[in-house]
Protein backbone atom coordinates (compact mmCIF):
# COMPACT_ATOMS: atom_id res chain seq x y z
CA UNK A 1 0.00 0.00 0.00
CA UNK A 2 1.24 3.48 -0.84
CA UNK A 3 0.33 6.18 1.69
CA UNK A 4 0.82 9.91 1.20
CA UNK A 5 0.99 11.54 4.64
CA UNK A 6 0.54 15.25 5.36
CA UNK A 7 1.08 17.27 8.51
CA UNK A 8 0.44 20.98 9.01
CA UNK A 9 -1.08 20.78 12.48
CA UNK A 10 1.83 22.16 14.49
CA UNK A 11 5.27 23.72 14.02
CA UNK A 12 6.13 22.19 10.65
CA UNK A 13 4.87 21.43 7.19
CA UNK A 14 5.72 17.82 6.37
CA UNK A 15 4.95 15.29 3.64
CA UNK A 16 5.97 11.65 3.35
CA UNK A 17 5.25 8.87 0.91
CA UNK A 18 5.29 5.39 2.46
CA UNK A 19 5.34 2.07 0.62
CA UNK A 20 4.17 -0.53 3.14
CA UNK A 21 5.01 -3.52 0.94
CA UNK A 22 8.66 -2.47 0.84
CA UNK A 23 8.36 -1.05 4.36
CA UNK A 24 10.08 2.01 2.99
CA UNK A 25 9.60 5.77 3.06
CA UNK A 26 10.00 6.52 -0.65
CA UNK A 27 10.44 10.26 -0.07
CA UNK A 28 9.80 12.75 2.69
CA UNK A 29 10.32 16.39 3.50
CA UNK A 30 9.76 18.45 6.62
CA UNK A 31 10.22 22.16 7.19
CA UNK A 32 9.85 23.72 10.61
CA UNK A 33 7.59 26.79 10.46
CA UNK A 34 5.23 28.72 12.68
CA UNK A 35 3.21 30.10 9.78
CA UNK A 36 3.01 29.71 6.02
CA UNK A 37 1.86 26.06 6.06
CA UNK A 38 -0.81 26.81 3.49
CA UNK A 39 1.67 28.22 0.98
CA UNK A 40 4.30 25.53 1.66
CA UNK A 41 2.20 22.38 1.56
CA UNK A 42 1.31 21.83 -2.10
CA UNK A 43 4.74 22.59 -3.59
CA UNK A 44 6.15 20.16 -1.00
CA UNK A 45 3.68 17.47 -2.07
CA UNK A 46 4.77 18.03 -5.67
CA UNK A 47 8.45 17.67 -4.72
CA UNK A 48 7.89 14.52 -2.66
CA UNK A 49 5.85 12.89 -5.41
CA UNK A 50 8.50 13.81 -7.97
CA UNK A 51 11.34 12.55 -5.77
CA UNK A 52 9.53 9.23 -5.31
CA UNK A 53 8.58 9.09 -8.98
CA UNK A 54 5.01 8.19 -8.08
CA UNK A 55 1.80 9.38 -9.75
CA UNK A 56 -1.29 10.37 -7.74
CA UNK A 57 -3.19 7.50 -9.32
CA UNK A 58 -0.76 5.09 -7.60
CA UNK A 59 -1.56 6.37 -4.08
CA UNK A 60 -3.83 4.01 -2.14
CA UNK A 61 -4.49 6.16 0.88
CA UNK A 62 -4.04 9.70 2.16
CA UNK A 63 -3.10 10.17 5.81
CA UNK A 64 -3.21 13.44 7.72
CA UNK A 65 -2.74 14.72 11.25
CA UNK A 66 -6.12 15.76 12.64
CA UNK A 67 -4.94 17.42 15.84
CA UNK A 68 -4.85 18.38 18.54
CA UNK A 69 -2.96 21.35 17.19
CA UNK A 70 -3.47 24.73 15.61
CA UNK A 71 -7.10 24.87 14.48
CA UNK A 72 -6.19 26.61 11.26
CA UNK A 73 -3.16 24.38 10.66
CA UNK A 74 -4.95 21.09 11.06
CA UNK A 75 -7.74 22.24 8.75
CA UNK A 76 -5.17 22.97 6.03
CA UNK A 77 -3.86 19.41 6.11
CA UNK A 78 -7.33 17.90 6.37
CA UNK A 79 -8.73 19.98 3.49
CA UNK A 80 -5.76 18.90 1.36
CA UNK A 81 -6.05 15.21 2.24
CA UNK A 82 -9.80 15.20 1.66
CA UNK A 83 -9.35 17.05 -1.64
CA UNK A 84 -6.84 14.45 -2.87
CA UNK A 85 -9.04 11.62 -1.61
CA UNK A 86 -12.08 13.03 -3.38
CA UNK A 87 -10.37 13.36 -6.75
CA UNK A 88 -8.78 9.91 -6.67
CA UNK A 89 -11.57 8.10 -4.87
CA UNK A 90 -9.27 6.79 -2.14
CA UNK A 91 -9.74 7.02 1.61
CA UNK A 92 -8.39 9.89 3.70
CA UNK A 93 -7.56 8.73 7.22
CA UNK A 94 -6.87 10.82 10.29
CA UNK A 95 -3.95 10.38 12.68
CA UNK A 96 -3.78 11.97 16.11
CA UNK A 97 -0.76 14.25 16.60
CA UNK A 98 -0.41 12.87 20.14
CA UNK A 99 -0.31 9.30 18.83
CA UNK A 100 2.19 10.22 16.10
CA UNK A 101 4.46 11.84 18.70
CA UNK A 102 4.22 8.73 20.88
CA UNK A 103 4.65 6.12 18.14
CA UNK A 104 8.47 6.14 17.88
CA UNK A 105 8.67 5.33 21.61
CA UNK A 106 5.85 2.79 21.65
CA UNK A 107 7.26 0.95 18.66
CA UNK A 108 10.91 1.57 19.53
CA UNK A 109 13.43 -0.75 21.15
CA UNK A 110 13.18 0.63 24.66
CA UNK A 111 9.68 -0.08 25.85
CA UNK A 112 8.34 2.42 28.32
CA UNK A 113 5.15 4.39 28.81
CA UNK A 114 4.76 7.69 26.97
CA UNK A 115 3.29 11.02 27.95
CA UNK A 116 2.53 13.24 24.98
CA UNK A 117 1.87 16.94 25.51
CA UNK A 118 1.12 19.65 22.97
CA UNK A 119 1.22 23.27 24.00
CA UNK A 120 -2.25 24.80 24.28
CA UNK A 121 -1.03 28.12 25.78
CA UNK A 122 -1.94 29.75 29.11
CA UNK A 123 -0.46 26.88 31.12
CA UNK A 124 -2.59 24.32 29.30
CA UNK A 125 -1.65 21.31 27.21
CA UNK A 126 -3.35 18.77 25.02
CA UNK A 127 -2.27 15.60 26.75
CA UNK A 128 -2.42 11.84 26.43
CA UNK A 129 -0.53 9.12 28.33
CA UNK A 130 -0.08 5.62 26.97
CA UNK A 131 1.22 2.40 28.51
CA UNK A 132 3.85 0.15 26.92
CA UNK A 133 1.12 -1.83 25.19
CA UNK A 134 -0.07 1.39 23.54
CA UNK A 135 -3.26 1.54 25.58
CA UNK A 136 -4.36 4.98 26.71
CA UNK A 137 -3.87 5.62 30.44
CA UNK A 138 -5.07 9.21 30.48
CA UNK A 139 -6.59 11.64 27.98
CA UNK A 140 -6.62 12.62 25.25
CA UNK A 141 -7.83 15.97 26.48
CA UNK A 142 -7.07 19.53 27.43
CA UNK A 143 -5.44 19.81 30.86
CA UNK A 144 -3.54 22.24 33.01
CA UNK A 145 0.12 21.21 32.67
CA UNK A 146 0.41 20.42 36.41
CA UNK A 147 -2.69 18.27 36.28
CA UNK A 148 -1.34 16.41 33.25
CA UNK A 149 2.00 15.92 35.03
CA UNK A 150 0.22 14.35 38.02
CA UNK A 151 -1.41 11.86 35.69
CA UNK A 152 1.99 10.60 34.51
CA UNK A 153 2.59 8.72 37.76
CA UNK A 154 6.11 8.32 39.14
CA UNK A 155 7.64 5.59 37.02
CA UNK A 156 10.07 5.89 34.14
CA UNK A 157 8.31 7.52 31.26
CA UNK A 158 9.14 9.21 27.98
CA UNK A 159 7.87 12.72 27.42
CA UNK A 160 7.10 13.65 23.85
CA UNK A 161 5.32 16.47 22.09
CA UNK A 162 6.15 20.14 21.63
CA UNK A 163 5.36 20.70 25.33
CA UNK A 164 7.33 17.64 26.52
CA UNK A 165 9.84 19.78 28.37
CA UNK A 166 7.11 21.77 30.14
CA UNK A 167 5.37 18.57 31.16
CA UNK A 168 8.61 17.02 32.43
CA UNK A 169 9.44 20.19 34.35
CA UNK A 170 5.98 20.27 35.91
CA UNK A 171 6.43 16.69 37.06
CA UNK A 172 9.73 17.53 38.75
CA UNK A 173 8.25 20.62 40.42
CA UNK A 174 5.38 18.62 41.82
CA UNK A 175 5.25 16.18 44.67
CA UNK A 176 5.87 13.14 42.48
CA UNK A 177 8.59 10.79 43.71
CA UNK A 178 11.17 10.78 40.97
CA UNK A 179 13.42 7.99 42.25
CA UNK A 180 12.24 5.40 39.78
CA UNK A 181 13.86 7.03 36.79
CA UNK A 182 13.43 10.20 34.88
CA UNK A 183 12.71 8.95 31.42
CA UNK A 184 13.48 10.86 28.28
CA UNK A 185 12.31 14.19 26.97
CA UNK A 186 11.88 14.88 23.27
CA UNK A 187 10.21 18.17 22.36
CA UNK A 188 10.01 18.16 18.56
CA UNK A 189 8.09 21.02 16.90
CA UNK A 190 5.92 18.51 15.02
CA UNK A 191 5.39 14.73 15.06
CA UNK A 192 7.71 12.62 12.85
CA UNK A 193 6.02 12.51 9.45
CA UNK A 194 7.18 8.94 8.74
CA UNK A 195 5.18 7.84 11.77
CA UNK A 196 2.14 9.76 10.62
CA UNK A 197 2.37 7.72 7.42
CA UNK A 198 2.82 4.39 9.28
CA UNK A 199 -0.07 5.04 11.65
CA UNK A 200 -2.22 6.06 8.68
CA UNK A 201 -1.39 2.80 6.92
CA UNK A 202 -2.47 0.83 9.99
CA UNK A 203 -5.65 2.80 10.69
CA UNK A 204 -9.12 1.64 9.73
CA UNK A 205 -10.55 4.27 7.36
CA UNK A 206 -14.07 3.56 8.64
CA UNK A 207 -13.18 4.47 12.22
CA UNK A 208 -10.39 6.99 11.61
CA UNK A 209 -11.88 9.63 9.32
CA UNK A 210 -9.89 12.73 8.40
CA UNK A 211 -11.95 14.97 10.69
CA UNK A 212 -10.52 17.59 13.02
CA UNK A 213 -9.88 16.65 16.65
CA UNK A 214 -10.00 20.08 18.26
CA UNK A 215 -10.33 19.04 21.94
CA UNK A 216 -11.36 22.62 22.64
CA UNK A 217 -14.71 24.31 22.16
CA UNK A 218 -15.04 27.57 20.28
CA UNK A 219 -14.71 30.42 22.73
CA UNK A 220 -17.24 33.11 21.84
CA UNK A 221 -17.53 36.32 23.81
CA UNK A 222 -20.94 37.87 23.34
CA UNK A 223 -21.08 41.64 23.07
CA UNK A 224 -24.56 42.28 24.40
CA UNK A 225 -24.00 45.89 25.39
CA UNK A 226 -25.77 46.86 22.22
CA UNK A 227 -29.31 45.78 23.01
CA UNK A 228 -31.99 48.26 23.90
CA UNK A 229 -34.89 47.73 26.23
CA UNK A 230 -38.10 46.54 24.66
CA UNK A 231 -41.50 47.43 26.06
CA UNK B 1 -15.84 24.25 -24.25
CA UNK B 2 -14.54 25.16 -20.82
CA UNK B 3 -15.55 23.75 -17.43
CA UNK B 4 -14.42 25.25 -14.15
CA UNK B 5 -15.18 24.18 -10.59
CA UNK B 6 -15.70 27.11 -8.19
CA UNK B 7 -15.38 26.99 -4.40
CA UNK B 8 -16.53 29.73 -2.03
CA UNK B 9 -15.82 29.72 1.74
CA UNK B 10 -14.97 33.33 2.61
CA UNK B 11 -17.78 33.92 5.09
CA UNK B 12 -20.75 31.88 6.27
CA UNK B 13 -21.76 30.11 3.07
CA UNK B 14 -20.11 26.92 1.89
CA UNK B 15 -20.54 26.57 -1.86
CA UNK B 16 -19.29 24.50 -4.78
CA UNK B 17 -20.39 24.99 -8.37
CA UNK B 18 -19.55 24.03 -11.93
CA UNK B 19 -19.88 26.55 -14.76
CA UNK B 20 -19.51 25.89 -18.47
CA UNK B 21 -18.54 28.27 -21.27
CA UNK B 22 -19.31 27.03 -24.76
CA UNK B 23 -17.33 28.06 -27.86
CA UNK B 24 -20.21 30.28 -29.04
CA UNK B 25 -20.10 32.18 -25.74
CA UNK B 26 -23.09 30.48 -24.13
CA UNK B 27 -22.66 30.16 -20.37
CA UNK B 28 -24.35 27.55 -18.21
CA UNK B 29 -24.37 27.01 -14.46
CA UNK B 30 -24.33 23.21 -14.31
CA UNK B 31 -24.55 23.13 -10.52
CA UNK B 32 -24.38 25.64 -7.68
CA UNK B 33 -24.59 23.98 -4.26
CA UNK B 34 -24.83 26.38 -1.35
CA UNK B 35 -25.13 25.69 2.34
CA UNK B 36 -25.72 28.64 4.64
CA UNK B 37 -24.42 28.50 8.21
CA UNK B 38 -26.97 31.00 9.49
CA UNK B 39 -28.30 28.54 12.09
CA UNK B 40 -24.84 27.95 13.58
CA UNK B 41 -24.19 31.68 13.95
CA UNK B 42 -27.66 32.85 14.95
CA UNK B 43 -27.16 32.39 18.72
CA UNK B 44 -24.26 34.85 18.57
CA UNK B 45 -25.98 37.52 16.49
CA UNK B 46 -23.18 37.49 13.92
CA UNK B 47 -20.72 35.29 12.11
CA UNK B 48 -18.19 33.67 14.45
CA UNK B 49 -15.03 33.00 12.39
CA UNK B 50 -13.95 29.78 14.13
CA UNK B 51 -17.45 28.31 13.94
CA UNK B 52 -17.52 29.19 10.24
CA UNK B 53 -14.17 27.52 9.54
CA UNK B 54 -15.19 24.36 11.41
CA UNK B 55 -18.39 24.09 9.44
CA UNK B 56 -16.66 24.62 6.07
CA UNK B 57 -14.11 21.83 6.53
CA UNK B 58 -16.80 19.45 7.70
CA UNK B 59 -18.81 19.53 4.49
CA UNK B 60 -16.83 21.04 1.64
CA UNK B 61 -15.50 17.82 0.07
CA UNK B 62 -18.97 16.26 -0.03
CA UNK B 63 -20.37 19.45 -1.48
CA UNK B 64 -17.78 19.40 -4.27
CA UNK B 65 -18.59 15.77 -4.97
CA UNK B 66 -22.30 16.58 -5.16
CA UNK B 67 -21.70 19.60 -7.40
CA UNK B 68 -19.66 17.46 -9.79
CA UNK B 69 -22.30 14.74 -9.79
CA UNK B 70 -25.08 17.24 -10.46
CA UNK B 71 -23.04 18.66 -13.34
CA UNK B 72 -22.61 15.12 -14.62
CA UNK B 73 -18.85 15.51 -14.89
CA UNK B 74 -15.82 13.58 -13.76
CA UNK B 75 -12.88 15.58 -12.39
CA UNK B 76 -10.97 14.88 -15.61
CA UNK B 77 -13.48 17.04 -17.48
CA UNK B 78 -12.45 20.17 -15.57
CA UNK B 79 -10.23 22.76 -17.25
CA UNK B 80 -9.43 24.53 -14.01
CA UNK B 81 -10.24 24.73 -10.31
CA UNK B 82 -11.14 28.10 -8.81
CA UNK B 83 -11.47 29.10 -5.18
CA UNK B 84 -12.03 32.41 -3.46
CA UNK B 85 -8.63 33.23 -1.93
CA UNK B 86 -9.93 36.34 -0.11
CA UNK B 87 -10.88 38.81 1.10
CA UNK B 88 -12.71 37.14 3.94
CA UNK B 89 -12.44 35.16 7.16
CA UNK B 90 -9.03 33.54 6.83
CA UNK B 91 -9.86 30.20 8.49
CA UNK B 92 -12.63 29.51 6.03
CA UNK B 93 -10.73 30.88 3.03
CA UNK B 94 -7.89 28.45 3.79
CA UNK B 95 -10.27 25.48 3.76
CA UNK B 96 -11.65 26.38 0.33
CA UNK B 97 -8.34 27.40 -1.21
CA UNK B 98 -6.49 24.32 0.08
CA UNK B 99 -9.23 21.99 -1.16
CA UNK B 100 -9.02 23.65 -4.59
CA UNK B 101 -5.24 23.32 -4.63
CA UNK B 102 -5.47 19.62 -3.81
CA UNK B 103 -8.01 19.02 -6.57
CA UNK B 104 -5.99 21.06 -9.08
CA UNK B 105 -2.75 19.27 -8.25
CA UNK B 106 -4.54 15.93 -8.14
CA UNK B 107 -5.87 16.28 -11.68
CA UNK B 108 -2.98 18.32 -13.07
CA UNK B 109 -5.10 21.33 -14.05
CA UNK B 110 -4.59 25.03 -13.33
CA UNK B 111 -5.52 26.63 -10.01
CA UNK B 112 -7.35 29.95 -10.04
CA UNK B 113 -7.04 31.88 -6.77
CA UNK B 114 -9.94 34.29 -7.15
CA UNK B 115 -10.57 37.63 -5.49
CA UNK B 116 -14.07 37.25 -4.03
CA UNK B 117 -14.87 40.87 -4.90
CA UNK B 118 -13.80 40.30 -8.50
CA UNK B 119 -16.21 37.36 -8.65
CA UNK B 120 -19.06 39.62 -7.51
CA UNK B 121 -17.92 42.23 -10.03
CA UNK B 122 -17.95 39.79 -12.97
CA UNK B 123 -21.24 38.02 -12.11
CA UNK B 124 -23.37 40.26 -14.39
CA UNK B 125 -21.31 38.98 -17.32
CA UNK B 126 -22.31 35.44 -16.38
CA UNK B 127 -26.00 36.24 -15.99
CA UNK B 128 -26.58 39.10 -18.46
CA UNK B 129 -23.50 39.24 -20.69
CA UNK B 130 -22.92 42.84 -19.65
CA UNK B 131 -20.16 44.49 -21.70
CA UNK B 132 -17.24 46.46 -20.26
CA UNK B 133 -17.07 49.05 -18.90
CA UNK B 134 -19.83 49.18 -16.30
CA UNK B 135 -20.48 50.66 -12.88
CA UNK B 136 -20.71 48.18 -10.03
CA UNK B 137 -22.37 48.91 -6.70
CA UNK B 138 -21.14 46.14 -4.41
CA UNK B 139 -23.10 46.16 -1.16
CA UNK B 140 -22.93 43.32 1.35
CA UNK B 141 -22.23 42.57 4.99
CA UNK B 142 -18.54 43.05 4.41
CA UNK B 143 -18.31 45.50 1.54
CA UNK B 144 -19.78 48.76 0.24
CA UNK B 145 -18.03 49.95 -2.88
CA UNK B 146 -18.65 51.71 -6.16
CA UNK B 147 -16.32 50.31 -8.78
CA UNK B 148 -15.69 51.03 -12.46
CA UNK B 149 -15.25 47.59 -14.04
CA UNK B 150 -13.18 48.20 -17.18
CA UNK B 151 -11.97 44.68 -17.94
CA UNK B 152 -11.07 41.45 -16.18
CA UNK B 153 -8.44 42.45 -13.65
CA UNK B 154 -8.92 46.16 -14.39
CA UNK B 155 -10.99 47.76 -11.65
CA UNK B 156 -11.10 51.36 -10.62
CA UNK B 157 -12.64 51.93 -7.23
CA UNK B 158 -14.55 55.18 -7.28
CA UNK B 159 -15.73 55.03 -3.69
CA UNK B 160 -15.87 52.83 -0.62
CA UNK B 161 -17.10 52.93 2.94
CA UNK B 162 -14.89 54.77 5.36
CA UNK B 163 -16.27 52.78 8.32
CA UNK B 164 -19.03 50.15 8.39
CA UNK B 165 -20.35 48.24 5.38
CA UNK B 166 -24.05 48.78 4.63
CA UNK B 167 -24.99 45.18 5.42
CA UNK B 168 -23.00 45.43 8.61
CA UNK B 169 -24.99 48.53 9.63
CA UNK B 170 -28.24 46.64 9.00
CA UNK B 171 -26.93 43.78 11.17
CA UNK B 172 -25.93 46.13 13.98
CA UNK B 173 -29.26 47.96 13.98
CA UNK B 174 -31.06 44.60 14.01
CA UNK B 175 -28.92 43.49 16.91
CA UNK B 176 -29.55 46.57 19.04
CA UNK B 177 -33.27 46.20 18.41
CA UNK B 178 -33.19 42.44 19.11
CA UNK B 179 -34.52 41.63 15.64
CA UNK B 180 -32.34 38.59 15.10
CA UNK B 181 -29.71 37.53 12.59
CA UNK B 182 -29.16 38.08 9.73
CA UNK B 183 -30.25 41.65 10.27
CA UNK B 184 -30.86 42.90 6.73
CA UNK B 185 -34.07 40.98 6.02
CA UNK B 186 -35.26 41.50 9.62
CA UNK B 187 -34.90 45.28 9.41
CA UNK B 188 -36.58 45.33 6.00
CA UNK B 189 -39.58 43.39 7.31
CA UNK B 190 -39.89 45.57 10.42
CA UNK B 191 -39.60 48.72 8.30
CA UNK B 192 -42.69 47.84 6.27
CA UNK B 193 -45.03 48.89 9.06
CA UNK B 194 -42.97 51.88 10.11
CA UNK B 195 -43.00 55.63 9.53
CA UNK B 196 -39.77 56.57 7.68
CA UNK B 197 -40.18 60.23 8.68
CA UNK B 198 -40.67 59.86 12.42
CA UNK B 199 -36.96 60.07 13.23
CA UNK B 200 -34.77 62.68 11.58
CA UNK B 201 -31.64 60.62 11.01
CA UNK B 202 -28.47 61.93 9.33
CA UNK B 203 -27.47 61.11 5.73
CA UNK B 204 -23.66 60.90 6.16
CA UNK B 205 -21.58 62.27 3.24
CA UNK B 206 -24.75 63.25 1.32
CA UNK B 207 -23.78 65.66 -1.46
CA UNK B 208 -20.03 65.17 -1.02
CA UNK B 209 -18.08 65.06 -4.30
CA UNK B 210 -16.35 61.70 -3.62
CA UNK B 211 -18.73 58.71 -3.85
CA UNK B 212 -17.74 57.20 -0.49
CA UNK B 213 -20.04 55.78 2.16
CA UNK B 214 -20.16 56.24 5.91
CA UNK B 215 -22.59 54.32 8.07
CA UNK B 216 -21.17 54.55 11.55
CA UNK B 217 -22.75 57.90 12.43
CA UNK B 218 -26.13 56.81 11.14
CA UNK B 219 -26.00 53.67 13.22
CA UNK B 220 -25.13 55.74 16.31
CA UNK B 221 -27.99 58.13 15.55
CA UNK B 222 -30.40 55.18 15.51
CA UNK B 223 -29.07 54.13 18.90
CA UNK B 224 -29.45 57.60 20.39
CA UNK B 225 -32.96 58.03 18.99
CA UNK B 226 -33.91 54.63 20.43
CA UNK B 227 -32.32 55.27 23.81
CA UNK B 228 -34.24 58.49 24.14
CA UNK B 229 -37.59 56.72 23.91
CA UNK B 230 -36.93 53.27 25.39
CA UNK B 231 -38.52 50.96 26.40
CA UNK B 232 -39.44 50.42 22.76
CA UNK B 233 -42.85 49.36 21.49
CA UNK B 234 -43.29 47.35 18.29
CA UNK B 235 -44.28 50.57 16.54
CA UNK B 236 -41.16 52.35 17.81
CA UNK B 237 -39.02 49.54 16.39
CA UNK B 238 -40.86 49.65 13.06
CA UNK B 239 -40.46 53.43 12.86
CA UNK B 240 -36.75 53.24 13.74
CA UNK B 241 -36.20 50.59 11.06
CA UNK B 242 -38.16 52.53 8.45
CA UNK B 243 -36.32 55.75 9.25
CA UNK B 244 -32.96 53.98 9.17
CA UNK B 245 -33.70 52.25 5.87
CA UNK B 246 -34.91 55.49 4.31
CA UNK B 247 -31.65 57.17 5.31
CA UNK B 248 -29.62 54.30 3.81
CA UNK B 249 -31.63 54.48 0.58
CA UNK B 250 -31.02 58.23 0.31
CA UNK B 251 -27.30 57.71 0.84
CA UNK B 252 -27.06 54.87 -1.68
CA UNK B 253 -28.91 56.88 -4.32
CA UNK B 254 -26.87 60.02 -3.76
CA UNK B 255 -23.53 58.19 -3.68
CA UNK B 256 -24.41 56.21 -6.82
CA UNK B 257 -25.42 59.39 -8.62
CA UNK B 258 -22.06 60.93 -7.76
CA UNK B 259 -20.29 57.75 -8.92
CA UNK B 260 -22.10 57.79 -12.28
CA UNK B 261 -20.91 61.37 -12.79
CA UNK B 262 -17.36 60.41 -11.81
CA UNK B 263 -17.49 57.41 -14.16
CA UNK B 264 -18.55 59.56 -17.11
CA UNK B 265 -15.91 62.14 -16.30
CA UNK B 266 -13.00 59.73 -15.73
CA UNK B 267 -13.79 56.64 -17.80
CA UNK B 268 -16.58 57.25 -20.27
CA UNK B 269 -20.05 55.88 -20.74
CA UNK B 270 -20.94 52.86 -18.57
CA UNK B 271 -22.92 50.10 -20.31
CA UNK B 272 -24.93 49.42 -17.17
CA UNK B 273 -25.38 49.99 -13.45
CA UNK B 274 -24.84 46.62 -11.78
CA UNK B 275 -25.72 45.72 -8.22
CA UNK B 276 -24.07 42.80 -6.42
CA UNK B 277 -23.95 41.62 -2.83
CA UNK B 278 -26.61 40.58 -0.35
CA UNK B 279 -27.89 44.11 0.26
CA UNK B 280 -29.06 44.06 -3.37
CA UNK B 281 -31.88 41.83 -2.13
CA UNK B 282 -33.38 44.78 -0.18
CA UNK B 283 -36.42 45.89 -2.15
CA UNK B 284 -36.42 49.50 -1.05
CA UNK B 285 -32.82 49.87 -2.17
CA UNK B 286 -33.45 48.03 -5.44
CA UNK B 287 -36.48 50.13 -6.33
CA UNK B 288 -34.61 53.33 -5.59
CA UNK B 289 -31.68 52.19 -7.73
CA UNK B 290 -34.04 51.40 -10.59
CA UNK B 291 -35.23 55.01 -10.45
CA UNK B 292 -31.71 56.43 -10.44
CA UNK B 293 -30.63 54.14 -13.29
CA UNK B 294 -33.60 55.27 -15.34
CA UNK B 295 -32.84 58.92 -14.58
CA UNK B 296 -29.26 58.41 -15.71
CA UNK B 297 -30.32 56.54 -18.83
CA UNK B 298 -28.60 53.37 -17.68
CA UNK B 299 -29.67 49.76 -17.74
CA UNK B 300 -29.91 48.33 -14.21
CA UNK B 301 -28.67 44.76 -13.83
CA UNK B 302 -29.32 42.91 -10.57
CA UNK B 303 -28.37 39.24 -10.72
CA UNK B 304 -30.89 36.87 -9.11
CA UNK B 305 -30.57 36.70 -5.29
CA UNK B 306 -28.79 33.34 -5.33
CA UNK B 307 -26.04 34.86 -7.48
CA UNK B 308 -26.02 38.18 -5.58
CA UNK B 309 -25.09 36.61 -2.29
CA UNK B 310 -21.98 34.46 -1.88
CA UNK B 311 -21.92 31.43 -4.17
CA UNK B 312 -19.55 29.11 -5.98
CA UNK B 313 -20.87 29.82 -9.47
CA UNK B 314 -19.52 33.37 -9.41
CA UNK B 315 -16.11 32.00 -8.36
CA UNK B 316 -16.19 29.45 -11.19
CA UNK B 317 -17.19 32.17 -13.65
CA UNK B 318 -14.39 34.49 -12.52
CA UNK B 319 -12.12 31.45 -12.98
CA UNK B 320 -13.33 31.06 -16.56
CA UNK B 321 -12.86 34.77 -17.26
CA UNK B 322 -9.28 34.59 -16.00
CA UNK B 323 -8.42 31.20 -17.49
CA UNK B 324 -9.49 32.18 -21.00
CA UNK B 325 -7.22 35.20 -20.79
CA UNK B 326 -4.33 32.91 -19.90
CA UNK B 327 -4.17 33.70 -16.17
CA UNK B 328 -3.66 31.04 -13.53
CA UNK B 329 -2.04 30.82 -10.10
CA UNK B 330 0.79 28.82 -8.54
CA UNK B 331 0.13 26.21 -5.87
CA UNK B 332 1.76 28.39 -3.23
CA UNK B 333 -0.91 31.08 -3.70
CA UNK B 334 -1.68 32.70 -0.35
CA UNK B 335 -5.05 33.25 1.25
CA UNK B 336 -5.62 36.97 1.80
CA UNK B 337 -7.87 38.27 4.59
CA UNK B 338 -7.72 41.69 2.91
CA UNK B 339 -7.50 42.06 -0.82
CA UNK B 340 -8.74 45.30 -2.35
CA UNK B 341 -10.04 45.07 -5.91
CA UNK B 342 -8.21 48.19 -6.85
CA UNK B 343 -4.88 47.92 -5.06
CA UNK B 344 -3.65 51.24 -6.35
CA UNK B 345 -6.37 53.05 -4.44
CA UNK B 346 -6.29 50.94 -1.31
CA UNK B 347 -5.97 53.31 1.61
CA UNK B 348 -4.03 52.26 4.68
CA UNK B 349 -6.49 50.69 7.08
CA UNK B 350 -9.25 50.64 4.48
CA UNK B 351 -11.51 47.64 4.45
CA UNK B 352 -11.08 45.50 1.40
Amino acid sequence: MRVLALDTALGATAVALLDTDANLILAEESQAMERGHSEALMPMVERVMAAAGVEFSAIDRFGVTIGPGSFTGLRIGIAAARGFALVHDRPAVGVSTLAAYAAPVLFGGERRPVAAAIDARNGMAFFQAMGVDGRTIAGPGLYRIEEAARKTGDGAISFVGNAADKLAAARRDGQVDFRFGAGTVSALPAPPIAWVARLASAANPATSPARPMYLREVNVTMGDRARLQRA
Amino acid sequence: MMHVLGIETTCDETSAAVVRLEPDGTRAILSNRIRSQIEEHRPYGGVVPEIAARAHVEILDRMVRDAMAEAGLGFDALDGVAAAAGPGLIGGVLVGLTTAKAIALGIGKPLLAINHLEAHALTPRLTDDVQFPYLLLLVSGGHSQLVAVRDVGDYHRLGTTIDDAIGEAFDKVAKMLSLGFPGGPAVEVAARDGDPERFALPRPLFGKPEPDFSLSGLKTAVRLAAEAIQPLTEQDVADLCASFQAAVVDCVIDRTRVAIRAFRREIGQPSALVVAGGVGANRAIRHALQRSATEAGLRLVVPPPKLCTDNGAMIAWAGIERLRRGFSDALDAAARPRWPLDETRAKPGARA
